[in-house]
């Protein structure tokens, strides 16, 4: 059962690691539109450099 | 394509390289309706610093509000126009805010040449407040998101380490491991009732402080108690903890609390309503005659302002000219445009049809007759009815219910066994909170939410889903909602030779030249016929058009117009003739056009048993005529919003429960103190912001097989009340008393749970998509 003293911290860091980068990516914009980011590739001429 | 324009024209959108816009839009675009806002006063001083915040030296920040944003496709254009602009640093659109926040370079760029390019491209923008850049609704949907995935990790996490605790039984683990996984799951729940359930206990603490029992209380309570006492058990190493359990409860809830704030953001609030209604500037003339354009907010009472065609009178004041013809049907429901002579009073937000138009303003801001509107909304809010709250009560009932066994069962057991009191309490909370409550009702009612939205019904409180069930009578609101704004021929009645198409084709060649609707609906009629050349066109204000067709002098309008004092030649009252010099030519008959599946919709919900009614702005014989073709036998014409709030309030003291379907502006009142207030897509905001349900797509037809989806949410929804209190009513007894080992109890407890969500998912499968 030792291996678990091991594998539980691991888990609990990976889960802080993606609460973390969820955050980051809510506080980015990331959720704010649904519905437009989807269309985006059906566009083949919009610019990609910004 | 109609004509050489037209192909020249879509030629050129094809080379601008736009022609995605159609291959991405998934709704048709509304047409433009011709009206102008002179942008270049946004540059003013005094507007400027109220719509604009700077980010530095030179860069400047500003939301604006965009009429016309259907979907996504709108939102690719807009981007990509602005975007290739000089200057713009950044533009972001939300479609369903119709925002968008605009960051620019004030030496490259101002903002009145971005506004003129985003009315080139067909939007019609107005910055907003510069407070609106805060934008309270991004901060609330972001928080809520956060929340909810906070309590989602920790509710996983929490029951991983219980089934541990569950399954591995007393005799695989050691007691250290056994104890090490109650601290783990102690700690997953840590951010979940610290963090994710913070709302429920800053909510509980607010109904406190004002004296009322909300539903936040008794929920708070729950968490809190579970909580506290698992910790409490965890640290006397004795018993049972319920980690997982509050976990689960809070997710569920904030699910549920989630999908409702994003219904409530899309149907808007009532500052975009306001801000959209009244022109943001006024044409301001000076004592030398010169005119000068002004912010709305500068305006006083006294000033003498022009009004140009077309444009929307900023405030309320009186006409100084002869006559001019306004459109009010935002604000009356009228739907022809009427008369307004000098001295009359002209209404802030009406829209001036035939100008222009000089007016001393009488009223400003808060005394506005719009303004007033607002406010009537406002306390019909205030005043909402308590049924509407009749599912909270319920939901709170219960809670207190299962508080007071508690209790009830921790005294009884410190009579018998003080050791065991703590512990039975325990499982009497858990085991009955999270299946019946944090389930039974939320699946139901998220569920038949999932469902409304797909058949394009919007559910903006979820409460309204017990109301639209429980409603007895419906009251339509006539213009924009059972009739097209347009007016339609209806019939068309020739003398002497003429044909029907050769009389409309003359009339047309009158008409085109004219924005009266009765003209419009005229030259609507014979769309792609060739059209006869009509030379000195002459409008008639108020009466009709004259003009020469192939060498004769025609008359279009009234008959008394048109026939000029030989009025007994043909017996035709309400029509509009066209006529020459010998006599009558033509007689057209106008009437509303119906939306279309407006018919099947009044059927269909007088199939249900519902009492229908029509209660509107307009004249009598308008509404008469639309109900008698209706099939609608109540009905109440000339009601200012005011009356239709009264008659409102009289059908509900007679025990029925209202539900309102309106789209303008004056329609906001009653839908605020209706049971139920469904407003139509494409309406007023205001309407949309003091609704429950949005029907998004305007299909009048989706009413009546949403009433029945929400009875049946209502009876699932009873169902697994019921079967939640059977199987507490069997399993927390004998769980209490020490018969049944703790992994069958979870069992129990999942496989309950599992049956309520699957009852739940019944809901929408059975119905026929309207």
């Amino acid at each position: 059962m030792n291996v678990l003293l091991v594998m539980i911290p691991l888990s609990i860091l990976l889960l802080l690691g993606a609460a973390a980068a969820f955050f980051w990516a809510v506080d980015h914009d990331q959720f704010d539109d649904m519905d437009t980011p989807g269309l985006l590739p059906l566009d083949d001429s919009t610019r990609h450099d910004d | 394509m109609c004509c050489y324009g037209c192909r020249a024209a879509a030629e050129w959108i094809e080379q601008l390289g736009l022609a995605d816009y159609y291959r991405l839009r998934t709704e048709p675009a509304p047409k433009p309706d011709g009206r102008e806002d002179g942008a270049a006063a946004w540059q003013r001083p005094e507007i400027f610093r109220h719509v604009v915040r700077d980010l530095d030296a030179d860069r400047r920040e500003t939301m604006l509000l965009i009429e016309g944003v259907r979907c996504a496709a709108c939102v690719w254009l807009i981007e990509r126009a602005l975007g290739a602009m000089p200057g713009i640093v950044r533009i972001q659109v939300n479609a369903s805010a119709r925002r968008a926040r605009v960051v620019w370079r004030d030496a490259e760029i101002t903002l009145p040449k971005i506004l003129e390019a985003l009315s080139r491209t067909g939007y019609r923008a107005s910055p907003l407040d510069s407070q609106a850049l805060n934008d309270v609704r991004r901060r609330e949907s972001r928080d809520a998101l956060k929340r909810l995935l906070v309590a989602g990790f920790g509710a996983m996490q929490a029951m991983m380490y219980a089934a541990v605790l569950y399954f591995g039984g007393n005799e695989a683990l050691d007691p250290s491991t056994h104890e090490l996984f109650r601290w783990l799951g102690f700690l997953a729940a840590m951010p979940v009732v610290f963090y994710s359930a913070r709302p429920f206990f800053t909510g509980a603490m607010r109904s406190l402080r004002a004296r009322q029992l909300g539903m936040d209380v008794p929920v708070a309570l729950a968490i809190a108690l579970i909580y506290a006492a698992s910790l409490i058990e965890a640290l006397r190493g004795g018993g049972h903890v319920y980690f997982d359990s509050v976990s689960m409860f809070v997710f569920f809830l904030l699910a549920g609390r989630y999908l409702e704030m994003r219904a409530r953001h899309r149907a808007g609030d009532l500052t975009d309503a306001l801000a959209r209604l009244t022109p943001p500037f006024a044409d301001l003339r000076r004592d030398d005659g010169t005119i000068e354009r002004i912010g709305i907010h500068e305006l006083r009472v006294g000033h003498q302002v022009h009004v140009s065609e077309g444009g929307i009178v900023p405030a309320d004041g009186t006409l100084l000219d002869e006559q001019c013809r306004v459109d009010e049907a935002l604000l009356s429901g009228e739907s022809a445009p009427v008369v307004r002579r000098r001295g009359d009073m002209l209404i802030a937000g009406s829209v001036l049809v035939e100008g222009p138009a000089q007016l001393r303003v009488e009223r400003v801001g808060a005394d506005t007759a719009l303004a007033g509107i607002a406010a009537l909304v406002e306390r019909a809010q205030a005043e909402r009815p308590q049924l509407a709250r009749a599912g909270e009560r319920a939901a709170s009932r219960f809670v207190m219910r299962v508080m007071i066994l508690t209790a009830l069962t921790a005294i009884a057991w410190s009579y018998f066994d003080p050791s065991r009191a703590f512990p039975a309490a325990l499982a009497v909370l858990v085991v009955s909170c999270p299946c019946a409550f944090a389930l039974a009702v939320p699946a139901a009612i998220t569920r038949s939410l999932a469902v409304l939205a797909r058949w394009g019904v919007l559910v903006v409180r979820p409460d309204a889903i017990q109301s639209l069930a429980e409603t007895t009578h419906v009251v339509f609101d006539k213009t924009g909602t059972l009739t097209q704004p347009d007016l339609t021929v209806s019939n068309v009645e020739t003398f002497n030779v003429a044909s029907r198409e050769s009389a409309l084709r003359m009339a047309a060649s009158l008409a085109r030249e004219s924005r009266h609707p009765a003209a419009r609906a005229i030259a609507a009629a014979c769309l792609g016929d060739h059209v006869e050349q009509a030379s000195g066109i002459r409008s008639h204000s108020g009466l009709g058009l004259t003009a020469f067709v192939a060498g004769r002098e025609l008359r279009l309008g009234r008959i008394d117009f048109a026939l000029a004092g030989r009025a007994d030649l043909c017996d035709c009252e309400d029509a509009v003739l066209l006529a020459d010099d010998t006599g009558p030519i033509a007689a057209f008959w106008l009437t509303e056009k119906l939306q279309p599946g407006a018919h099947q919709a009044v059927d269909a919900l007088g199939a249900q048993g519902l009492q229908v009614a029509i209660a509107s702005g307009d004249s009598a014989s308008k509404v008469e005529e639309v109900a008698s073709r209706l099939g609608i036998s109540q009905w109440r014409a000339r009601q200012l919003p005011a009356d239709k709030l009264a008659w409102l309030a009289d059908l509900r003291a007679n025990g029925a429960r209202v539900m309102a379907v309106g789209d303008g502006v004056n329609d906001a009142p009653v839908l605020a103190g209706a049971d139920v207030a469904v407003a139509v897509a494409g309406s007023a905001e205001l309407a949309q912001a003091s609704s429950d349900i949005v029907l998004v797509d305007g299909r009048l037809g989706s009413l009546a097989p949403a009433r029945a989806l929400a009875q049946r949410t209502l009876a699932i929804l009873q169902q697994n009340q019921r079967w939640a209190l059977f199987y507490n009513l069997t399993a927390v007894p004998v769980a209490a008393l020490g018969f049944v080992p703790p992994w069958l109890a979870a069992l129990g407890m999942s496989l309950s749970s599992v049956c309520v969500i699957l009852n739940a998912l019944r809901i929408g499968r059975e119905e026929a998509t309207p």
